[in-house]
């Protein structure tokens, strides 16, 4: 296992130094790229069959579980994604893009890349919440650099926004987290600092005002990096600046990485504060969180903007679902978490294959994409669709549970507040999205670029999206592995 | 140990004052150099070895000379060299770190009551939000950095007086990121003054919505 491990996280750092290095020409570059995830992906694969749902591994550094393998799977299914695609996308932004003046770029666009995947990886399979943060705070350097790939102006704006307000939210919950550790100290003594293992098992024993004070700083940190109002300020800026394949990272994955954090850290703490105060406290941040995405949905102009809005919005839900901390809620989080992945991850690449057809981001200048780019309009009606949990798409699953389980926990005005908030989503981005789909075409696209090279991976995210929502419950391993990262989240650990 | 921290106080204050980003560059190496010899006491104090000097001497390594040196290399690329706030904004950053103070020492006493090194405690959550404050009212770029390194030597302080240090690994990979997150603010600000001309980031105001 420990072999496994190294390989994942060995693998894409190798990779990063050839690629910096410059010493391959960019279509070697490419081969090895898809090579690489792939081997990582199919290491994955090996690691899953010899490890059952309900095991345990356990080292001195790392930490895997079925919570843990929950998310590392998300992951690896969009780096094994992104990187098969990343060559179609890379050559058109070549041709008449942002890197037509300079292809030597790719080499650095690849390397900052596996780097980026690799930490998020590493914060998936550390054991001690210390080094968590640390992961934490290197996905937001290296992401930083991604975000200002391109180096214009606005994508400057964007990454000062970002890296600064990321990295004092970030700062916060390395506070919270040495509070933590000081009521450890005073709990059980030095043996086994921060090991998120030990202070599971022993979570009860903390201070509950130390605990609480710990947490309070441990989720605003955190959840600055989630993307939660109204420490948001960041987000909208720095998903549309980026790179179109590199945004679809940073809501799939990145997001889903400081989530799992959050959730760790929610595990030790739950015995001694209790679920009450959580419940006020996640509710009131979530739903200042959808309730500022709508207006902003409504009144969007850039297609990438709207969606970072309705990232915003899947936050939301899922902290909600947290929030009531209930078995059937976490476990629709968790499944939200994978399903809204996938699609962002389709719909941030579709978004930016329309910028490339039409070379504008705003969605008031395009239109009749159905006569123009019928390929890529098919993709964007479908995963826009899926988005915003139209059945049979797995979103419609996961958002069902989580507003069943608000009902069915009594809350009857929050949850027709979330119906109604929902729906305004919903309106704001059927209309956008029915005007750049329909009516009379007055700009030329380019062309239709979604052809047989990126298609078949498009489609295999939105269908694995169905599959998993509709038919969970016959896929015997997801299913286990599902529940039992559920009730690690609710049950906490007693071993 | 108290008298160290008076003289830490003293030049997070003076922080406040200055506009030259030069001198101001200076006054962040002298607090981390403080912070530095806060570690090394607390490290000789509570053990021997390597272990308990380490992180005294990364912080000497990291703060003192490679950060500062990253920053003054940066200045030196500038042409213009001072802070481009009205002098007024220095009395209302002055005063408001006054009361964060003032607020911090509130704040130890209600939350940690008969804690051992209150005034340590108090004055290292003061430098945390005075670093949040000299985030928010300068305009350089230079300066927002300095805010954040200062921001995180509070917090180091803090820790530092709480639990004694981290685990050595955990510290190591701190440092690291505090390593890593100067070099790419120091990048993107180079970016800055190529793209805009200045690293006034007033400038950056361009997305909205």
């Amino acid at each position: 296992m420990q072999t496994f491990i190294y390989g994942m996280l060995g693998l894409p750092l190798v990779f990063a130094f050839v690629a910096i290095s410059g010493f391959f020409n960019n279509s070697v570059l490419h081969i090895l790229n898809r090579t690489i995830a792939t081997i990582v992906g199919g290491i994955f694969v090996k690691m899953l069959m010899q490890m059952p749902p309900g095991e345990v591994f356990n080292s001195e550094y790392f930490y895997l579980d079925a919570l843990s393998i929950w998310v590392l799977l998300i992951v690896v299914v969009l780096y094994v994604a992104s990187a098969w695609v990343s060559k179609s996308y890379l050559v058109r932004e070549h041709k008449r893009g942002y890197l037509s003046r300079t292809p030597k770029l790719i080499g650095r666009y690849y390397a900052l890349y596996h780097l980026f995947i690799l930490t998020m990886m590493l914060v998936l399979l550390l054991k001690n919440l210390g080094l968590m943060w640390v992961g934490i705070e290197a996905t937001t350097l290296i992401s930083a650099l991604l975000v200002s790939f391109k180096f214009t102006r606005s994508a400057l704006e964007a990454t000062w926004k970002y890296i600064m307000v990321c990295t004092v939210g970030i700062c916060l919950a390395l506070l919270g987290t040495m509070i933590l550790y000081y009521a450890q100290l005073t709990a059980t003594g030095t043996e086994k600092a921060l090991s998120w293992l030990w202070l599971s098992q022993h979570g009860d024993l903390l201070n509950p005002s130390l605990t609480k004070l710990a947490f309070l700083f441990i989720f605003i940190g955190y959840g600055t990096k989630v993307g939660l109002a109204p420490m948001h300020t960041w987000l909208p800026d720095a998903y549309s600046e980026a790179p179109s394949l590199i945004s679809g990272l940073l809501s799939g994955a990145l997001c889903t990485c400081s989530l799992y954090v959050l959730i760790r850290n929610l595990i030790i703490v739950i015995p001694t504060i209790g679920t009450a105060f959580i419940m006020d406290l996640f509710f009131v941040f979530a739903f200042l969180t959808i309730a500022i995405a709508v207006p902003f949905v409504v009144v969007q102009r850039d297609i990438k903007r709207l969606l970072a809005y309705s990232s915003m919005e899947n936050i939301g839900i899922m902290i909600v679902g947290l929030g009531i901390f209930s078995s059937i809620s976490v476990g629709a989080t968790l499944l939200h978490m994978f399903n809204h992945a996938l699609i962002k991850f389709v719909l941030f690449y579709i978004a930016g294959t329309v910028i490339q057809e039409y070379q504008t981001k705003n969605m008031m200048r395009i239109h009749g994409m159905v006569q123009e780019a019928p390929h890529t309009a098919t993709f964007l009606l479908m995963g826009m669709f899926a988005i915003l949990g139209m059945p049979p798409f797995g979103l419609f699953f996961s958002k069902f549970n989580i507003i069943f389980s608000l009902f069915k926990d009594g809350q009857y005005l929050l949850g027709s507040l979330m119906i109604f908030l929902l729906a305004g989503i919903l309106i704001g981005i059927l209309y956008h999205v029915m005007r750049m789909l329909c009516g009379r075409a007055k700009r030329k696209a380019y062309a239709d670029l979604l052809d047989h090279t990126d298609t078949p991976f498009l489609a295999v995210l939105l269908i694995g999206s169905i599959i998993v929502g509709m038919g969970l419950e016959r896929i015997p391993y997801l299913n286990s592995l599902l529940l039992e990262a559920s009730q690690i989240v609710v049950g906490g650990v007693h071993i | 140990m108290e008298q160290l921290v008076m003289v830490l106080l003293f030049v997070a204050f003076l922080q406040n004052r200055i506009m030259d980003l030069r001198k101001a560059v200076a006054c962040l190496c002298l607090q981390s150099a403080i912070i530095a010899g806060a570690c090394l006491i607390s490290g000789f104090a509570n053990g021997s070895g390597l272990h308990s000097v380490l992180p005294g001497l990364l912080t000497i390594l990291v703060k003192v000379c490679l950060i500062p040196y990253a920053l003054f290399r940066l200045v030196g690329k500038l042409t213009d060299e001072r802070e481009l706030v009205a002098d007024i904004n220095t009395n209302y950053s002055t005063a408001l770190s006054a009361f964060f103070l003032m607020l911090s020492y509130v704040l130890v006493d209600k939350m940690l009551p008969g804690i051992g090194d209150r005034d340590i405690m108090a004055s290292s959550m003061g430098l945390i939000l005075i670093g949040l404050v000299l985030i928010v009212m300068r305009s350089r770029a230079i300066m927002q950095i300095i805010g954040l390194m200062t921001m995180e030597n509070g917090i180091y302080l803090l820790g530092l007086a709480m639990t004694e240090g981290l685990p050595t690994v955990i510290e190591l990979g701190i440092f690291f990121d505090v390593l890593v997150a100067v070099l790419v603010l120091v990048i993107l600000t180079n970016r800055l003054n190529v793209s805009f001309m200045t690293t006034d980031t007033n400038v950056l105001r361009r997305l909205k919505g």
